[in-house]
């Protein structure tokens, strides 16, 4: 797939570092000099998986994008999205994080809305748009409408925070280790559901987790970091999921790319023990 | 706020673990949650007792509520039976409870108790509803912006340490004898309690929400949250011109004719140019205190329903305690009240009515609490709420 010269990525970081409370003995750089750059791919937007020793600034990458305190803005180099600097979070990079984050006090139907309604649309239009989205990612439109998050599986909880970000329709969804508190087979069908959807989005998705399998299976492309202050070490292009989950791990291609992906990052977690 | 068509009641099992309090306050079984589920023998029963947060049904929860009851009864009973010499207590320290309950007839219609009650608790629901109704809109904004709370902070320190009873001769002379000074006394008592209590509710609010809010396109408009303001700032405006041309005109007698079953006259005070001007300054107050919060969609849609409910569960811990301050402020001066009361039979007897008196006053308190605490359920069933 040939991308266009003349249009600006959709995601640019320009040697972007970010340091905590700089300038004191607390000082913490999470991530140091990152430089990547993701261009649009006409009608199909692109996967990149990031992966990771823990703390190495995989959120903070993602916080960065969505233009998300405290880790905006950067302490130095350049964000950009479609050739402009990152200013304040907007609908049009959604974001999904680990931690349920539906809002207590609204229903389902509430929930999935929400973007909409603070947009200004009309109650009879939204909740439909809402209905659609439910359904979508296959939750009971009738009986899970009226439901509070409390009431729900964190599978479910996870599925509302899916529909609610893409009813948006953005143009960049951010995911934050999103079904890393889900039990693997939750996990496998909500990693499926997102390959299904984002087909339908043709949007560029951040996705940020610690499961190689899963970064390798859901992306195009997997930015690999190493420890802190994170940098990023190497890029490594990966077969798109074209084909359900469960027959592509069994692959030995897929199986060895993990095999190589997750000794590299065995190697990352013990020098970052032995520094 | 958002539209419970579902009853907590009738929500279905679902996979979270529910939380004991909460289907123990909605009358069901707890018995699944429970570690011994085997003891079911008697002596089982008894072990129950002593295991660490078993908790108790309803019914149960209410027999040993009583017992405590009955058992204060039976003590003051005991100290009290028996005539002269045999007595623990002396009668004048303490009467005898036939005494004390067959004083009730003279309490309620010498002394007026409905009247006095009634007088009370007008006082601290105005006073009460004027700090919530300034305190709450500034609590949010300094609970969102903590600049503007470091720069109130002073002040609330020094309200929440100043002595409540210290306030009594102040008020007496910023506001006189009359009504006004009574219903002002609560409100400086509870507004930087309500203040405190709000702002922390509103930053205890996780910032995830906040974060996502964002991400969803929470935005900010003044011209919206001018709209959304104005009604807030009309529903001042009725209660600062209503609440005050009521303390204007001696609200004693209106209660007076009121319980007595006669109707007030119709006032005139639609020509009153003050009424007016009451409207006018309320309908500015409100406005003007809820358009920050009503302009950022992240307030108004996520931080503010979010900590509503802990602000609801402090606002009615606090009403409990605005109660107990009306006393202070009604036995120093007061036509009518329950403190009053309580003065005048400590002076001219009979020394019974106090202990009436302290028990109407529990009860009222107690009741106001449940009402409060119904209200809590049905607003927020996605809150698991105290018993």
């Amino acid at each position: 797939m040939a991308t266009d010269p003349t249009t600006p990525p959709v995601v640019e970081f320009r040697s972007v570092t970010k340091t905590y409370a700089a300038g004191t003995r607390r000082a913490f750089t999470a991530i140091k000099e990152v430089s990547f750059r993701v261009d649009d791919i006409p009608g199909h937007g692109e996967f990149v998986s990031i992966l990771g020793p823990s703390g190495c600034g995989k959120s903070t990458i993602l916080r960065l994008i969505a233009g998300l305190l405290p880790q905006h803005p950067p302490t130095s180099g350049e964000v950009l999205m479609r050739g402009k600097p990152v200013t304040h979070p907007g609908p049009d990079r959604g974001m999904v994080f680990q931690d349920y984050s539906s809002f207590t006090n609204r229903s389902v139907l509430d929930n999935v809305a929400f973007g909409l309604e603070c947009d200004g649309m009309p109650k009879m239009e939204r909740y439909d748009l809402a209905r659609d989205w439910i359904g979508r990612v296959g939750l009971d439109p009738v009986k899970d409408l009226h439901k509070y998050p409390h009431e729900l599986s964190g599978g479910m909880r996870q599925r509302v925070a899916i529909a609610r970000t893409l009813i948006l329709k953005p143009r960049i969804i951010l995911m934050d280790e999103p079904f890393g508190a889900l039990d693997p087979v939750t996990r496998q069908q909500m990693q499926d559901l997102l390959v299904g959807l984002w087909r339908e989005l043709e949007a560029t998705v951040f996705f940020v987790t610690h499961d190689v399998s899963e970064a390798v299976y859901l992306g195009d492309r997997v930015l690999i970091l190493s420890n802190s202050p994170g940098t990023i070490l190497t890029e490594e292009a990966v077969p798109p999921p074209n084909r359900p989950s469960r027959e592509m791990r069994r692959e030995p291609d897929f199986v060895n790319r993990v095999f190589e992906i997750s000794s590299l990052l065995e190697k990352l977690e013990e020098a970052a023990q032995h520094s | 706020m958002s539209p419970t068509p579902d009853p907590p009641e009738s929500k279905p099992k679902s996979a979270e673990p529910t939380d004991p309090s909460l289907s123990g306050a909605l009358g069901q079984d707890t018995e699944g949650n429970l570690p011994h589920r085997g003891m079911r023998t008697d002596r089982g029963r008894l072990a129950r007792w002593f295991t660490i947060r078993d908790e108790p049904g309803g019914l149960e929860r209410f027999l040993f509520g009583i017992a405590c009851i009955l058992l204060v009864l039976l003590i003051w009973h005991i100290l009290t039976r028996g005539e002269g010499e045999a007595r623990i207590v002396d009668p004048y320290t303490l009467p005898s409870l036939k005494k004390a309950f067959g004083s009730f007839h003279e309490l309620w219609f010498d002394r007026a108790l409905m009247r006095g009650a009634i007088a009370s608790l007008t006082r601290v629901l105005a006073g009460f509803l004027l700090a919530a109704a300034i305190a709450i809109p500034i609590g949010v904004i300094a609970g969102c912006f903590p600049r503007f709370h470091a720069f109130l902070r002073p002040l609330s320190i020094f309200g929440r340490n100043t002595p409540i009873a210290a306030l009594i001769p102040l008020t007496l002379i910023w506001f006189g004898l009359g009504e006004v000074q009574k219903v002002m006394f609560i409100f400086l008592a509870a507004v930087a309690f309500i203040f405190f209590d709000t702002t922390m509710s509103v930053r205890s609010v996780p910032g995830n929400y906040l974060d996502t809010a964002y991400t969803l396109g929470a935005r900010s408009s003044w011209k919206n949250g001018l709209r959304r303001a104005l009604y807030f700032g009309l529903a001042y405006a009725l209660l600062a011109a209503f609440g005050l041309h009521w303390l204007s005109e001696a609200p004693q007698t209106i209660i007076a004719e009121a319980v007595d079953g006669k109707v007030p006259e119709q006032p005139s005070f639609l020509t009153q140019g003050a009424f007016w001007i009451h409207a006018l300054l309320g309908l500015l107050v409100g406005t003007l205190l809820w358009l920050p919060v009503q302009s950022h969609q992240a307030i108004s849609k996520v931080l503010f329903p979010l900590a509503l409910p802990n602000i609801v569960n402090s606002l009615r811990l606090l009403f409990g305690l605005a109660f107990g301050y009306i006393m202070l402020a009604e036995v120093i001066n007061a036509e009518f009240g329950l403190g009053k009361i309580i003065i005048m039979s400590q002076r001219i007897g009979p020394r019974e009515h106090i202990y009436l008196c302290l028990m109407v006053i529990a009860l009222i308190a107690f009741a106001i609490d449940r009402l409060i605490l119904i209200i809590q359920r049905r607003a927020f069933p996605y809150v698991s709420h105290g018993h």
